[in-house]
């Protein structure tokens, strides 16, 4: 996959192929052949599919896949549909479809015209080749089969093919095979994940080949669970890479992440020169100013200031930058281009930065197998005349991101740091439940007829405001208000009122939302009670209930803390008759708490926490976690009774 | 189609000619390269603090050209657009989108570019160098270019230029004068010869600041050279090469607007394309020199000819002698034509599987489409128009506009603004039925939602029997849900719920549980009731589309730790999550839902044994004006049960804008009403 800022297109899992089937007997495809078990929960049923991985030199692989798949249902139908993607590095030999029916007999074969050729726009970049080749077997009557072939041909073997048998959801396997030829003087290297119980890889010598297989049967379909692991951290999979490998005359060896980031760091070596006057500029910039911090911060603002995102991946030019020269005349570049030239500014502000490839906006490399699995770059900045080892992380691509700050797209996970001695796996910032807070105090008023209006002021750090910073940012006024609306969880409301304003200096970058809202009907008087929710707007939604039993365990990824305190305004000549009592829940899951009190002034103070780590428990935990989540759901809507007091 | 366009055209065009540019009186509005200096004072741009850019100018010339025997129009513009924040950088790059068919074709010529920053007190201007410039393929007849500025930053100053030169007389370029950022000025001119006359059609909600239209007269040269030459001679054997110059009419429009807002789209809108200003254009007629007038689009007898007679359209109704067994069985079982109609669209839609594509023309033969058991969305309803007169019903194509694809005038012909066709049946009792069979959960005369889109035209071989047929349809979206509810002392709730979804909530639920799944489905439902379990679930009328889809099922919500004395509860708010749907204050264009709604709902709750009802909600009744919807609440106690029935209808598919205050206070009152709370006390 490429270094792009942002990554929609993965091309890695999908690489693969058929090898001739060793018996003449052809198989029954029929659906009447199927095993009852694998119905289960399944929209489509993988029947057979062989994927051969085909090693021919240090800088060419072929890779042919066989798929056979049984589509039961609407749902499934995606399956029908095959997109081989290609670019200047891969292509396409062949790409073949038959369409069987449900009785398993061949009843159609794509002619070659009814393949169809798209551009692959990533919807972000200004130049990419991505380009894919598109077989649509789809059918209005269900089940069908269909059978897809094709074979890609990659001068870029960097590389090898991920299998992932059952790679989605609700989707089951038949039988799934998986072959690695490799000659011997280009060793495979691979890793299993998750494999059956049995599984193992076949390992066989043919002369001067090494052949690996793998092959699993009949899987039953998963399904991906709320507040659980994604698919592919449960589901099977064999990740290959090569020990060495060449790419448009660029030979690497990837046998240690050290070497992989050597390779990364040669290829865009002497590709940070700045013209002299820009050199001159930046000396400029940072003269007399001996903090270092403050250095980089200077260089950081430059940046921002100065240039703009803009994708182009044509080549090698989705792993290698543009010059930093050229990035200077044009004032924009992808990810690489802009780390490369903001490492080359703080060169000439006499600061030593590093790139360092990471995997944004997904789960986190698998770090037990080096190889390729990065979408994105940031510069890594060790201060060197700190007291105490610090650095510092900057994200280059965007205009407003905090100095120093990585948040939930490039934090805590694991980073590549590309050094002249080779590479050196380290971890971003970390940002924890103390970090990513909410804290929010309202002041609700509340007139005779039971209409209210509320003054809300909302200060979000970390990852709490990275929504809120985008928002802030990319969006103009009118729309940042009708998208802070969207978001009120409030069946009646107007805003009467608002504003965002950021704090980048702090050491976590914060957003202070404001908001003056009017509440019609808020607390109709009923009769002679007023009734009123005091958590007007921090509850926490109720999870999902159980409809069956819990399968995989519990995931809770975003740590955060919330805090609310709100103020009750009563009217005039209204009393409580009933206040909810104070609750505590302390669990492993997380701590939470809500007090209300009336004050001595005839106002309602009410004081909310909620405080969640990110953990991870096992399934048989998972009733206790609901237990959790529900006391919290029945204490965020507890009610507050007021009564007429002159009657 | 375009190709009987284009044998039109060519007919008169063996020609070559010097064209010159249309004589206006009026200076241009904007000169490339010259960049004003208040443009570059940031105390120019306060009023616009909300907006991410604005455009300064967007200035377009379309005219028409003779080059190598062929006519063609040449499109110019200039465009120069300030940028405010970062946010904005966007609108420095640039995509036109061109188009290319056989040997015609759509160019890009004359890219020019800078930009302008103030850097130091000093002007600073960069190029658009041609390295920033790129194409994309995104179909064999589709390339987009795209350019993107140098340096640019906030405060900047764009500015570009270039030419569109396309073969594509019928595809005269259309201009839009609003966008989504402010625009100062926003003007088109245009310069058509008398051998073209092209329709004209203004919408959106702007009004002109300039409209001009001027004659005045243009020399084009023929140019014959020599050989065999066809339409302007006679006679046979070789011609010797000769120019003859004519001096046709010309027709100068000019058309502005000035200071125009930011553009904002709104929720149930059909598409933005159909509110913002803009001019579109459509070949009328054609008059070469000494030739007839040659009306090429122009009235509905001819389109409905034309799309009769073509070959992906009307060509192909007479075509589904393929299929005559399969119809000569159904027409043998069924005699009464509603079952005959509903048995035929069955076998339509199980023949070809729409693919998501909505045209107005056949990709294939409807055999080929029934080989492959595949197609668009006139693949497959042609197909059910040619089969439903195999089996003896009279069917005619009723052509319309979906809803992402713009909103037809009735009033003003072009055939450009239609993209999809459907059956009309015509009854026995004279009555027509719309039948469409690209969906797989909608029952037979039913459309899907994306075609409730104003009107639809009839085509038929004689027009005079016509008309515009209003596509607001009888089904409605439609929720009943009957709730039998017991409370125990505690506050905790046991519930049995029979809900049953109708017209178009049926096809929308239909569709979210075959693609959920029933298990998820029920998850995704319950999602947001507190402390909900469902214990039980039983679907009916999955698929008998026909009918209104049911789901039957219990929940539990517990309550608190010990009895109460006191029990508070708002049974509604507790069923339904809802938030009403205008959340936005002010509104600009119609309030477009598709159909109109119905929700019902009606509670049996019953009491814990030794409570009383202390306090209940007034029963209330809100009208809409103009009849347009009406809100009931009803409670009354019976013995131990009360008995709740709240009924919402919003009688119109479509709102103005003007009605959008009283649509939201209606949701407003209805919704605080729904929220009112029950008090119950233990008798002492």
């Amino acid at each position: 996959m490429r270094i792009t800022s942002s990554v929609f297109l993965l091309l890695g899992g999908l690489l693969a192929a058929p090898e001739a089937r060793a018996s003449g007997i052809k198989p029954d495809y029929s659906v009447d052949a199927l095993a009852a078990g694998l119905r289960v929960n399944a929209h489509a049923i993988i029947r057979d599919q062989d994927e051969v991985l085909t090693v021919k030199s240090v800088s060419r692989t072929v890779s042919t896949v066989r798929r056979v798949v049984t589509v039961l249902d609407e749902a499934g139908s995606e399956w029908g549909y095959i997109l081989v993607p290609y670019d200047q590095l891969n292509t396409v030999s062949y790409l073949r479809g038959t369409l069987y029916n449900a009785a398993g007999k061949s009843v159609r074969q794509l002619k070659s015209s009814d393949i169809k050729d798209f551009s692959l726009s990533d919807g972000f970049s200004l130049a990419n080749d991505n380009r894919g080749r598109v077989a649509d077997l789809r059918q209005p009557i269900y089940p069908y089969t269909v059978e897809f072939e094709y074979e890609i041909v990659s001068s870029n073997p960097l590389f090898y093919s991920n299998w992932q048998p059952q790679e989605q959801e609700e989707v089951a396997v038949e039988q799934s095979t998986f072959t690695v030829i490799t000659p011997d003087f280009l060793p495979l290297r691979y890793k299993e994940f998750h494999l059956p119980t049995g599984v193992s890889v076949a390992h066989t010598q043919e002369k001067a080949l090494d052949v690996y297989a793998w092959s699993v049967r009949n899987l039953t379909a998963l399904e991906e669970e709320p507040d659980g692991p994604p698919i592919s951290e449960v589901a099977p999979c064999v990740r290959t890479a090569p020990s060495e490998f060449e790419v448009q005359g660029y030979h690497g060896k990837l046998d240690s992440w050290q070497n992989l980031g050597r390779w990364s760091y040669e290829l865009n070596a002497g590709r940070d020169v700045l013209p002299e006057p820009v050199k001159a500029k930046i000396a400029a910039l940072v003269q007399g100013e001996a903090d270092e911090r403050v250095r980089i911060r200077k260089v950081y603002e430059y940046l921002q200031a100065n240039t703009r995102y803009i994708s182009i991946q044509l080549g090698i030019g989705g792993w290698q930058t543009i010059p930093a020269a050229t990035v200077s005349t044009n004032g924009y570049g992808d990810c690489k281009a802009l780390t490369n030239y903001c490492m080359a500014l703080l060169k000439a502000a006499d600061v030593t930065a590093y790139c360092a490839l990471v995997r944004a906006d997904k789960p986190d490399i698998q770090t037990a197998f080096p190889s390729s699995q990065f979408n994105h770059v940031v510069l890594c900045v060790p201060l060197q005349k700190s007291a105490r080892p610090d650095t510092v992380w900057l994200e280059c691509t965007s205009q407003s991101t905090a100095f120093g700050y990585m948040g939930s797209f490039t934090g805590n996970r694991h980073a590549l740091l590309l050094t002249p001695a080779g590479g050196k796996l380290v971890r971003t910032p970390q940002y924890g439940a103390a970090d990513n807070r909410r804290e929010r105090t309202t002041d609700v008023y509340i007139d005779p007829q039971g209409s209210a209006t509320a003054s809300v002021r909302t200060v979000r750090t970390g990852m709490e405001q990275d929504s809120y910073e985008q928002l802030m940012h990319n969006l103009n006024a009118t729309d940042q208000k009708k998208r802070i609306a969207d978001r009120l969880p409030l069946s009646s409301f107007s805003i009467t009122k608002f504003s965002l304003t950021a704090n980048r200096q702090a050491a976590l970058p914060a957003i202070v939302e404001k908001l003056e809202l009017s509440l019609p009907s808020y607390a109709p008087p009923s009769g002679k009670r007023v009734f009123l929710t005091p958590n007007l707007l921090s509850r926490l939604p109720a999870p999902r209930p159980m409809t069956g039993e819990r399968h995989t365990d519990i995931w809770l990824e975003n740590a955060f803390t919330h805090a609310d305190t709100v103020r009750i305004h009563m009217p005039a000549g209204f009393k409580p008759e009933s206040l909810p009592g104070p609750v505590q829940v302390k669990t492993d899951f997380g701590t939470y708490s809500t007090q209300l009190q009336a004050l001595p002034d005839g106002s309602l103070l009410y004081v909310r926490r909620l405080q969640m780590p990110a953990t991870r428990f096992s399934r048989t935990q998972y009733a206790a976690y609901q237990e959790f989540r529900r006391r919290i759901s029945v204490g965020d809507k507890a009610q507050l009774v007021l009564v007429k007091t002159d009657i | 189609m375009a190709s009987t366009l284009l044998r039109c055209l060519s007919l008169a065009v063996v020609l070559g000619c010097v064209s010159q540019l249309p004589a206006f009186g009026q200076a241009d509005p904007i000169k490339f390269g010259k960049v004003e200096l208040k443009d570059l004072d940031e105390k120019n741009f306060v009023a616009d603090s909300a907006a991410e850019a604005v455009i300064l100018c967007d200035y377009g010339r379309s005219r028409i050209d003779l080059v190598n025997n062929s006519f063609r129009v040449s499109f110019e513009r200039v465009t120069r657009i300030k940028i405010l924040k970062k946010s904005g950088y966007d609108w420095a790059t640039v995509k036109v989108p061109l188009y290319k068919k056989n040997t015609q074709e759509e160019k890009l010529v004359n890219l020019r570019g800078f930009t302008y920053n103030v850097v130091g007190g000093q002007l600073v201007k960069d190029k658009l160098e041609s390295t920033a410039v790129f194409s994309e393929q995104l179909t064999p007849n589709n390339i987009i270019r795209k350019f993107t500025m140098p340096n640019v930053r906030e405060g900047s100053i764009i500015e570009y230029t270039y030419i569109v030169n396309s073969d594509f007389l019928f595809n005269f370029q259309d201009w839009q004068f609003e966008h989504e950022i402010p625009v100062r000025w926003s003007e088109y001119r245009v310069s058509i010869p008398e051998y073209f006359d092209y329709k004209k059609l203004m919408q959106g909600y702007q009004s002109l600041a300039v409209q001009e239209h001027t004659e005045g007269t243009t020399q084009m040269t023929i140019r014959s050279a020599g050989g065999f030459s066809g339409e302007f001679t006679h006679g046979s054997g070789r011609e010797q090469a000769s120019t003859e110059t004519l001096t046709p009419k010309v027709d100068n429009f000019r058309w502005a607007m000035k200071d125009l807002p930011a553009f904002r789209e709104e929720p149930y809108m059909t598409t933005a394309n159909n509110f913002m200003a803009r001019i579109n254009f459509e070949l009328a007629g054609t008059k070469m020199p000494g030739r007839p007038y040659i009306n090429v689009a122009g009235d509905w007898n001819k389109i409905s000819k034309e799309l009769l007679e073509d070959d992906e359209f009307g060509g192909q109704l007479s075509r589904g002698g393929f299929l005559k067994d399969k119809v000569a069985t159904i027409v043998a079982q069924h005699a009464d034509p509603q079952a005959r109609i509903a048995a035929i669209h069955d076998l339509a839609r199980k023949s070809v599987k729409y693919n998501g594509m909505d045209r107005l023309y056949a990709s294939n033969s409807l055999r080929a489409s029934f080989d492959k058991h595949s197609g668009n969305s006139a693949d497959v309803n042609l197909l059910l128009i040619a089969l439903l007169r195999e089996a003896g019903l009279t069917v005619h194509p009723l052509v319309l506009s979906t809803r992402s694809h713009g909103m037809i005038n009735t009033s003003f012909v072009m055939l450009a603004n239609f993209n999809y066709v459907v059956a009309s049946v015509v009854l026995p009792d004279n009555k027509q039925l719309l039948v469409d069979a690209t969906e797989d959960l909608a029952p037979c005369g039913m459309l899907p939602a994306r075609c409730l889109n104003g009107a639809g035209r009839l085509v038929l071989p004689n027009d005079q029997e016509s008309a515009w047929v209003d596509l607001t349809p009888s089904q409605h979206f439609t929720e009943y849900r009957q709730i039998n509810l017991v409370l125990d002392e505690k506050g905790g709730l046991s519930g049995k719920i029979h809900h049953e979804h109708g017209g178009y909530s049926a096809l929308y639920h239909r569709g979210r549980i075959e693609k959920l799944g029933e298990k998820k489905y029920v998850e995704e439902m319950a999602e947001g009731h507190e402390g909900w379990s469902i214990p039980k679930y039983t679907f009916a009328e999955r698929a008998t589309v026909q009918k209104p889809l049911a789901m039957d099922y219990e929940f539990t919500s517990p309550g608190g730790d010990a009895p109460a004395g006191t029990l508070y509860l708002n049974p509604l708010r507790s069923l339904s999550d809802e938030k009403n749907p205008f959340v936005r204050e002010g509104r600009m264009f119609p309030v477009d839902f598709g159909a109109p709604m119905d929700e019902t709902l009606m509670v049996t709750l019953t009491l814990p044994a030794g409570y009383v009802v202390e306090e209940l909600p007034k029963p209330i009744a809100l009208e809409l004006p103009d009849n347009g919807g009406r809100f009931v609440y009803n409670i009354a106690p019976n013995q131990n049960t009360l008995q709740i029935v709240s009924r919402l209808n919003l009688r119109k598919a479509v709102y103005s804008a003007e009605e959008y205050a009283s649509l939201r206070e209606f949701y407003t009152r209805a919704l605080a009403k729904q929220a009112e709370q029950i008090v119950l006390k233990k008798k002492s």
